[in-house]
């Protein structure tokens, strides 16, 4: 199983995410993301970072927290410039998530990035079971 | 992952189709869409039409839900959606039909230059205009504003530019709303908006934003270009740019919250990234409010970025912007929901209009329209692709009558990025453009130059002639590239 593919999207940029369990999902899920970001197979270079997540929000389905989840960790990537590439999740549910995060702190200005993710968008988001456990398709807006 | 669609499409004249309100239950009025029979396998074969389908079921939705000839596959509304809705008819508004990059736009400067002026500087004029205007991801310039400044410019717009220098109160006059949407609130804008806002202003971004130099090559109508001020071989600059981080917190935060509360309005949508509230609701009324911030951070913006232009061009030629003649012909939005009166059955109504990648094209006479351009209606700038053409057309009677006062706002795609970097792969795009055209491309990042190639995009020119030919807007002039920067 790979933990994500990246999908042809007309004007966007979409993956799809594989897990084994739902916290497999989520992790590999931001995987995919920052692959969107730095490019498929790149690796930043820059002083490592450990960066503790909760999310905790009003009871929603699954696809909103894991919306949440990826814009948490886009947020602290324009924030704090961390490019993330280890994912640790502790506990999930619908209404809360714990995890860690780990990356580089990089320079915006001498890393050839590789796409700015404006936002994780709803669009046809659901989260599937399949034969191998769970996967979904995430629409960015670039 | 497109797939073709399968559903009914009725011809109804050379520009016009329809996709009939039976194809599916729950819409609320049939699709419209304004293509030419060349485009048409390109939308067939994206999954655009089903987003003028899922936009059908908005409630309060008015006559259609509509497509201009640049639609395709977007998130919520297709990219080229336009929906007007009702506040009467318990009509909704939905930050999916204005997108993550709220007042996304263009923004046109003429000059006096000619080619022959220009030429042996091109080189030198790009380079620095690359140099001196930050773009890229997550870029920051060197306009920072504090968080008292940053509210101003939420209330303000492109007058807050203005005033501190960035440019001329004659700018104003010809940007679409001044600059300045009335109704921003502020207090709806969270934290974290502020933050991603604050060291972003006069900054282009990446992706397909641009900052273009280009010489007219074509006119098609002399008395619209003359009161325009534009004339064959006059040298213009384009700048395409939007609200950056400030506008993609404001549509995340909204849509979020407009998710949790399609319940309590009963609010059913095929997509949830079509989440709605009523124009009378809390919800809908905090949203626009904090949409019009993000606009008017955007309409600041692009003045930022013109001003910063104006100061490069200073530098080359060794002479004031003014002496130099470069003036602002006009700035539209693409990426905005406004209220506006139209006339539905005869009768005028205070509506929504979402635009979503289409552009506002009133026509002549209309009340909102600078007093120089009443007699030719609104401009609307239509960007191309960097190797092609962008056109100048002006606002017409048809797009009052059937499109809620909107026409197309570019070329729209036709290759994905991916496709559009497995067409490229091995090739030099810059070089290419250079050796073919002589036009002189900078940009960020080489997958940036892929990904924006001339043919990752429709023929803009085949998009055009739909709009003039189904009289939503006329061609005035177009436009080559000469020198492109890329975020």
């Amino acid at each position: 199983m790979k933990p994500f593919e990246i999908i042809d999207h007309t004007a966007d940029v979409g993956i799809k995410a594989h897990g084994n369990t739902l916290t497999e999902l989520f992790e590999n899920a931001a995987r995919g993301m920052f692959s969107v970001i730095t490019r498929e197979g790149a690796n930043p270079q820059g002083s490592h970072v450990e960066k503790n997540i909760e999310i905790n929000k009003d009871a929603g389905e699954l696809e909103d927290m894991l919306v949440s989840w990826l814009s948490e960790l886009l947020y602290i990537f324009n924030r704090e410039k961390l490019c993330f590439n280890s994912f640790k999740i502790a506990g999930l549910n619908n209404n809360s998530l714990k995890a860690v995060a780990g990356g580089v702190s990089i320079d915006l200005y001498q890393n050839d990035l590789y796409t700015e993710i404006k936002a994780v968008t709803f669009h046809n988001l659901k989260i599937e079971e399949d034969v191998e456990g769970f996967n979904c398709t995430i629409i960015f807006d670039v | 992952m497109t797939q073709a669609w399968q559903g009914k499409l009725e011809k109804l004249d050379n520009f016009r189709w329809k996709i009939p309100q039976s194809y599916k239950p729950g819409m609320k009025v049939p699709g419209l869409i304004y293509a030419s029979e060349p485009l048409l396998p390109g939308i067939i074969n994206d999954k655009a039409l089903e987003q003028v389908v899922n936009v059908s079921f908005l409630p309060g939705v008015v006559k259609y839900s509509l497509a201009m000839p640049d639609i395709h596959w977007g998130y919520g509304f297709s990219i080229g959606g336009v929906a007007a809705t009702d506040p009467k008819n318990q009509g909704v508004i939905s930050p999916g039909g204005v997108g993550y990059d709220i007042n996304c736009g263009v923004r046109l400067v003429r000059s006096d230059l000619i080619l022959d002026d220009l030429k042996p500087r091109l080189e030198t004029l790009t380079n620095s205009l690359f140099n001196n205007i930050p773009s890229g991801i997550g870029s920051s310039g060197d306009i920072k504003a504090s968080a008292k400044e940053e509210e101003e410019i939420f209330l303000k717009g492109a007058m807050w530019a203005v005033k501190r220098g960035y440019g001329a109160e004659e700018d104003l006059e010809f940007t679409e709303d001044r600059g300045s949407i009335e109704g921003a609130d502020p207090s709806g804008v969270s934290v974290r908006a502020y933050e991603r806002g604050r060291d972003q202003s006069g900054t282009l971004g990446s992706g397909n934003h641009f900052l273009e130099i280009q010489v007219i090559d074509e006119i098609y109508d002399e008395e619209k270009a003359n009161i325009f001020g534009l004339f064959k071989g006059q040298i213009t600059m384009m700048i395409h740019s939007g609200s950056r981080g400030l506008g993609y917190q404001i549509c995340d935060d909204y849509v979020k919250s407009m998710i949790s509360c399609l319940n309590k309005y009963n609010i059913t949508v095929p997509d949830r990234q079509l989440a709605a509230a009523p124009l009378d609701s809390v919800e809908g009324k905090a949203y626009l409010s904090a949409m019009k911030c993000a606009a008017n951070y955007a309409w600041a913006n692009r003045q930022c970025l013109m001003h910063l232009a104006r100061n490069v061009f200073e530098k080359v030629f060794n002479k004031s912007w003014n002496s130099l003649g470069l003036k602002l012909v006009y700035d539209v939005a693409h990426n905005i929901a406004k209220m506006e009166k139209h006339k539905v059955d005869g009768k005028e109504r205070v509506l929504c209009v979402h635009r979503k990648g289409a552009t506002r094209a009133f026509p002549p006479g209309h009340a909102d329209l600078p007093e120089l351009y009443k007699k030719a209606g609104q401009p609307v700038i239509i960007p191309g692709d960097m190797g092609t053409f962008s056109y100048v057309l002006a606002g017409a009677i048809g797009a009052m009558q059937e499109t809620f006062g909107s026409t197309c706002h570019g070329a729209g795609r036709r290759l994905s990025r991916s496709g559009a970097i497995k067409a490229c792969a091995g090739r030099n795009i810059d070089k290419e453009l250079f050796n073919k055209s002589g036009i002189i491309v900078r940009a960020k990042t080489r997958t940036t130059l892929a990904e924006e190639a001339p043919e990752a995009y429709k023929d803009v020119s085949e998009v055009v002639d739909v709009v003039h030919g189904a009289g939503l807007s006329v061609k005035v002039a177009r436009m080559r590239p000469l020198g492109v920067i890329k975020g």
